[in-house]
């Protein structure tokens, strides 16, 4: 196949959905990374002239087709405006990738692979692939009721796929949303990991979320990997923006990982590093809304 | 009686006051009269040393002597100067502005053993920009591009920095079907991320680059080489590969608390402010937290160029260095533009310790003095002994600028390539790797290096390609 063959790609949106509450897939024309990417990997976005450059994962792909899904939780600025203003027809900017090392593809045995909230989507192609070279992969999602996505591909793709989910209840803010998530998340990880005795644990989510799980897993001694998702600016290794401490060595995310040993990585380290543009991240959104108030005025 | 005038004529900058309140370019170069002037002073050597210094050789008394036949038409003059000057450099209004000139061709200019040395880079940039300004880069491209005999041979050129431009542009002169792959999203490499505004307008960039457009030189960004596209389908589908990669990845120092909030890597401190326009924020979405007290450390351009920055986002900001005054890398002009702005330098502090607070966030770097030796090092500088004394200077920002290696990224997907242990790719006279018809040129085979010593490379592999291209279609 000619690799070089398109002389101007246009990342087309062919498809865009809101799969559940504040998820929202795209599908979009990507033949060139539709062709290499493997489980495991990246791409970062730039979806707008004046716009930031966001990581995010490929959940599904066609080679032939030459396509790729993404899926975005509506966190802030950037993921909400792509809602706002990207239809099915219209173009994004610039995705670069694959991005990052591919998970590593080994039978290490019973896998419970582990999503919080939207991390559902990196675990999916992943866990997939586990299970399609000889895994027994148990995967667990921990979602509000509203946001629970991938559902029945999962339970496809994998031995089993548990949901522990929990109605959103009038008045609750991300704090206590994110508070039952670990404590209910907690629970049902020791609970499985008694009942399936797992060989590996796989996670991918928030950072507080992933130390809160791990807090569990340590416990009983089992081996842990954990996807990481520091910020990232170029994804290429220039820049160490998403550099984080393993096994007391600064590594590059977006060169050295995602993937990391989850008893190596500093974690206090890594959620200070995670949480401090939140101030700005806040202004920036309420900038956007504001704009959108006076548009929706006009 | 004819006088010899040692001093070289002034370019206009903007007040202090003026710059620090954005990213307007510092320095407003020539008019045609001032230029004129200027190119006067020249002493027309054959041969020159100046040609010499620079080092892709440009005709400089050439271009200044049409300056000088044509005073009565600036048009003409410019047109023609710019006729010579391309023929060894097609991207003059870059060069003209970030070449460490007084390391180059004009420190051996006659004139500056008895006076101020001509002023090349800035009649070089005068040059450039007029011609942009008047369209006439447009003509003289309008006359070349028909007389290129289109090749069928395909070049690929692996990173858009100084490097891979130039040898693409030389390459496309020659009839070359030249495709270069970038992993960003916008062409320059080190001109678009790295060296800020206020050195080198990015709309001046743009517009180099249309050219090479024009010239049949294909760009597609967002391509990772070894993610994107492997190496081997490139040499699978090229007839020759150009290697630019630069040397992207920031050096760290290893020292606790290097993870701390508000410690950035100058790549990534520059890449926020010059690609992302993190200045704008939040009208453009990238973040950047600068607070009141910036220690930008190290010394080189790279440092100025952030130091100047973060003074730009309305900080407080103190250089400071392991090593002495008269140590500093950094360009003459860009230190003398820092101190004008209100920089501050502290010598010899070796950092050894950032100290943070309850939140993660530096607070204040910890130095040990260092104590300079009369002997000097292999690079002739003088040799450093801590004194054991220390100093903790306050900071709520630290900038890491002690220099850079080559692509981590390229490292780990290019094993077949024959490198040093830090990475730096070996080549030969002809700037041809291990590989046949794989070449390699700028900071991917020198570690750190100039733009303009990138663009020579490029330059020179281009050449390199040329013959090698010219062999394989004999012997075929």
């Amino acid at each position: 196949m000619n690799v070089c063959a398109e002389v101007f790609i246009v990342y087309e949106i062919l498809e865009k959905r809101e799969i559940a509450a504040n998820n929202v897939l795209y599908k979009i024309h990507a033949p060139h990374i539709a062709r290499k990417v493997q489980p495991g990997q990246f791409v970062v976005v730039r979806a707008f002239e004046n716009g930031e450059r966001i990581p995010l994962t490929p959940v599904m792909w066609d080679a032939e087709e030459g396509w790729i899904t993404l899926v975005t939780f509506i966190r802030g600025r950037t993921t909400l405006r792509m809602n706002m203003e990207l239809q099915e027809g219209d173009k994004i900017l610039n995705i670069a990738g694959p991005l990052g090392n591919p998970a590593p593809m080994k039978k290490f045995g019973k896998i419970l692979a582990i999503g919080m909230i939207t991390g559902i989507v990196e675990v999916y192609p992943i866990a997939k692939a586990w299970q399609e070279i000889g895994n027994e992969v148990i995967t667990l999602h921990i979602v509000p009721e509203p946001m629970i996505i991938l559902k029945e591909d999962l339970e496809k793709a994998v031995s089993k796929h548990i949901v522990e989910s929990f109605p959103l209840k009038e008045g609750m803010g991300m704090p206590e949303i994110f508070k039952e998530l670990v404590t209910r998340g907690q629970a049902k990880v020791r609970e499985l990991i008694e009942k399936e005795k797992p060989d590996l644990v796989f996670m991918v989510g928030p950072a507080r979320g992933q130390k809160a799980i791990f807090d569990v897993v340590k416990e009983y001694g089992i081996p842990m990997e954990v996807d990481l998702h520091p910020i990232m600016v170029d994804g290429t290794g220039m820049c160490g923006a998403c550099r984080v401490t393993v096994g007391g060595e600064v590594k590059f995310a977006c060169v050295d990982g995602p993937s990391f040993n989850a008893y190596e990585v500093n974690w206090e380290e890594l959620i200070a590093r995670s949480e401090f543009y939140a101030d700005l991240e806040k202004k920036a959104l309420e900038d956007y809304l504001t704009k959108l108030q006076q548009g929706g005025a006009q | 009686m004819m006088t010899l005038i040692k001093e070289r004529v002034p370019t206009p900058e903007r007040p202090v006051e003026e710059r620090l309140k954005g990213f307007m370019e510092v320095n407003l170069g020539y008019t045609f009269e001032l230029a004129v002037k200027e190119a006067e002073r020249c002493l027309q050597c054959s041969p020159a040393p100046c040609t010499q210094g620079c080092p892709v050789h440009i005709d400089v008394p050439g271009f200044i002597r049409k300056l000088r036949e044509n005073r009565d038409n600036p048009e003409k003059a410019v047109k023609e100067a710019l006729e010579v000057i391309w023929a060894c450099n097609t991207l003059p209004a870059i060069t003209g502005r970030v070449c460490p000139q007084e390391d180059q061709c004009e420190a051996v200019c006659v004139m500056g053993k008895v006076g101020e040395p001509i002023n090349i880079g800035k009649l070089e940039r005068f040059v450039a920009d007029y011609a942009r300004e008047k369209g006439i880069d447009e003509k003289l491209l309008q006359e070349i591009t028909p007389k290129i005999e289109k090749k069928k041979e395909k070049v690929a050129v692996i990173g858009a920095g100084p490097a891979g431009l130039t040898c693409a542009a030389e390459l496309a002169k020659e009839g070359y079907q030249v495709t270069i792959f970038e992993a960003l999203h916008k062409p320059g490499g080190v001109l678009v991320y790295g060296i800020p505004e206020f050195r080198l307008p990015k709309e001046t960039i743009e517009k180099e680059l249309e050219k090479l457009k024009k010239l049949g030189v294909e760009i597609k960004t967002d391509y990772v080489v070894g993610r994107t596209i492997t190496f081997d389908e490139l040499l699978e589908e090229y007839d020759a590969v150009f290697i630019g990669t630069g040397a992207g990845t920031p050096k760290l120092l290893n020292i606790p608390g290097i993870n701390l909030n508000g410690i950035y890597s100058a790549n990534e401190f520059l890449t926020r402010v010059n690609l992302m326009k993190a200045y704008a924020f939040p009208e453009y979405e990238t973040p950047i937290k600068v607070g009141k007290k910036v220690i930008v450390i190290g010394a080189g351009n790279t440092a100025m160029d952030a130091a100047r920055t973060a003074r730009r986002l309305g900080a407080e900001v103190t250089i400071a260095y392991r090593r002495g005054e008269e140590d500093v890398t950094a360009r003459v002009e860009e230190v003398a533009h820092a101190k004008e702005e209100g920089v501050k330098f502290e010598f010899f502090l070796n950092p050894v310790e950032f100290i943070g607070d309850e939140n993660g966030r530096v607070k204040a770097v910890k130095f040990e003095k260092m104590r300079p030796l009369e002997e000097r090092d292999a690079r002739g500088k003088r040799k450093l002994v801590p004194t054991g004394e220390t100093a903790v200077l306050e900071a709520d920002t630290v900038i890491i600028a002690i220099g850079k290696t080559t692509s981590k990224l390229l490292r780990m997907t290019l094993p077949q390539i024959e490198a040093d242990e830090h990475g730096v790719i070996k080549v030969n006279e002809n700037m041809m790797t291990n590989i046949p018809g794989v070449f390699a040129g700028g900071d991917a085979i020198r570690g750190e290096a100039t733009v303009i010593l990138a663009m020579g490379d490029g330059r020179k592999a281009a050449k390199g390609i040329k013959q090698y291209l010219e062999e394989k279609r004999k012997s075929s």
